[in-house]
């Protein structure tokens, strides 16, 4: 399990070094329960249509992409959350 | 495993400038996200009193049908403590509930999940009003709302989510008094934090502004299927995971409907040749950098080799030269009597010298000595900012504007 300090203090070391590209909130959104989906057996909860997107590819082992999704650790669920989108899909810059 | 995808509030933009509806501009912005929301399998958004003006919109009796049937996540608007008013708006559902399959516990245990939202009132400065009338809806006390509500979706399910927009000891005064609540949600512009905190029976965390980071609540079960402890993350969006193809065609379709809803802004907004004026109609303080340039040369060549002269084309490759929530940053007076658009104040776009020394008109015209102090670091913070700019070191960042 990566707690959320390693996970901010990537910021400050490698990511800082890459270029950034598109950071878009609600495209990683959908990217990250796939990835969960394809890494550590995410499903939808009950009450939603529709298939999960399974057309990202990646490398899972990219050590930053581990870093993102952490490990199945036996967790009931999981709550993904955000907020103050503000009518803006993407974020700025 | 199971997951559930929530928004805590502040979905969509109520910028209606100097007008009383909101700009086709913006309800095209608005209308991406809900279509968005939907194709993505959003579980729940909450209502905030700034999703307010585009919510009644799509809460008008007239049309509601045919406007669920396209965008289905209109249903999945939810709200406790806000409803409409009179009888041309259907009200929000209070509550979603989900239901998902434990893998501990007896086989294909059960376990339902309540989703229930609430906002503060708008806050209204000295105004201790515990109601407000809001774009034809009524915001009613949230902590009144909970202790009548709680109970009756407590006795469905079997864990309770609270989304909460509104400040952090409001947060903490909702989940003290409702034993009700496992966890709760909260945001309101820039009060993530990195800790969740305890109280009462919830665990509280604070989503990001923008949803620059991603919160993740993991939620953990016993051997006999009852809830056990729940940790949270955030995890950075950025380009490490790939853009999944799917969604990156809903953004680029929202975009092009944006930037044409733009254009046709353009066709009926002359560019200014002078510096545009505030609301009210009081001329602009703004100079502009070709001004500040006739006395200031260094200094302003030191500029042109900046970030700071080149502050716009960071959003033109983004294609986000229009949006405000990103303009603001990006040029010099926006909504001061500076910046309005590309089209109409192109003269004061880019981080420009009296976006931090202020309005210079004045200083131009009678160039005496007192003008222009700027309060270091603290000055850069506005934009320079958690979680804007988490890397913003001023004893780095100085050197290179340095004049």
């Amino acid at each position: 399990m990566v707690n959320a300090r390693v996970a901010l203090s990537l910021r400050n070391t490698e990511l800082s070094e890459v270029p950034l590209r598109r950071k878009i909130s609600l495209l990683l959104i959908v990217a990250f329960a796939a990835a969960l989906a394809i890494t550590g057996g995410c499903s939808r909860s009950g009450g939603v249509d529709g298939d999960q997107d399974d057309s990202v590819s990646f490398d899972v082992n990219d050590p930053r992409i581990k870093e993102r999704l952490g490990e199945d650790d036996g967790y009931a669920f999981a709550v993904m959350y955000g907020a103050d989108i503000h009518g803006s899909l993407e974020t700025c810059g | 495993m199971p997951t559930l995808s929530v928004d805590a509030g502040n979905q969509f933009s109520d910028d209606r400038y100097a007008a009383n509806q909101l700009p086709g501009e913006v309800i095209t912005k608005n209308k991406w996200v809900v279509k968005g929301y939907g194709d993505f399998h959003q579980d729940a958004a909450n209502i905030s009193y700034v999703d307010l003006p585009y919510v009644a919109e799509l809460l008008k009796k007239d049309g509601y049908d045919k406007r669920v049937e396209e965008y289905p996540f209109i249903k999945r608007l939810i709200s406790a403590n806000i409803k409409p008013l009179d009888q041309q708006y259907a009200a929000p559902v209070p509550y979603v509930i989900r239901e998902i399959v434990l893998k501990r516990g007896a086989a294909g245990q059960k376990l339902r999940i309540g989703i229930v939202g609430f906002s503060e009132g708008k806050p209204a400065g000295a105004n201790n009003e515990k109601e407000y009338n809001y774009a034809g809806f009524n915001i009613s006390d949230p902590f009144e709302t909970a202790k009548k509500i709680l109970p009756e979706l407590k006795k469905k399910v079997d864990f309770i989510i609270a989304l909460a927009y509104m400040p952090l000891d409001q947060a903490q005064k909702l989940a003290t008094d409702n034993s009700e609540i496992d966890s709760l949600i909260g945001a309101r512009q820039l009060s993530n934090m990195d800790e969740p905190q305890h109280f009462n029976r919830a665990t509280i965390t604070y989503a990001y502004n923008q949803t620059k980071y991603l919160g993740e609540l993991r939620v953990y079960a016993k051997s006999d299927g009852s809830i056990d402890n729940q940790v949270n993350r955030y995890v950075q969006l950025d380009s490490t995971i790939p853009d999944d193809p799917s969604a990156l065609d809903v953004v680029t379709a929202a975009h092009t409907e944006f930037t044409n809803e733009q254009n046709k802004v353009a066709q009926t907004s002359p560019i200014s040749s002078k510096p545009a004026p505030m609301l009210g109609g009081v001329d602009s303080p703004y100079a502009g950098e070709a001004t500040c340039a006739a006395c200031h040369q260094k200094e302003h060549q030191v500029w042109e080799t900046s970030r700071h002269a080149h502050a716009m084309a960071t959003l033109e490759k983004k294609n986000q030269q229009f949006d405000n929530e990103c303009i603001a940053c990006h040029v010099v007076g926006y909504q001061k009597g500076g910046f309005q658009s590309l089209y109409t104040t192109p003269q004061f776009a880019n981080v420009q010298c009296e976006e931090c020394h202020g309005p210079g008109l004045a200083h131009s015209g009678n160039p005496t000595k007192g003008y222009g102090f700027v309060a270091t670091p603290v000055g850069c913070m506005r934009c320079h900012r958690e979680p804007n700019d988490p890397d913003f070191n001023f004893a780095v960042y100085w050197p290179k504007i340095k004049h």
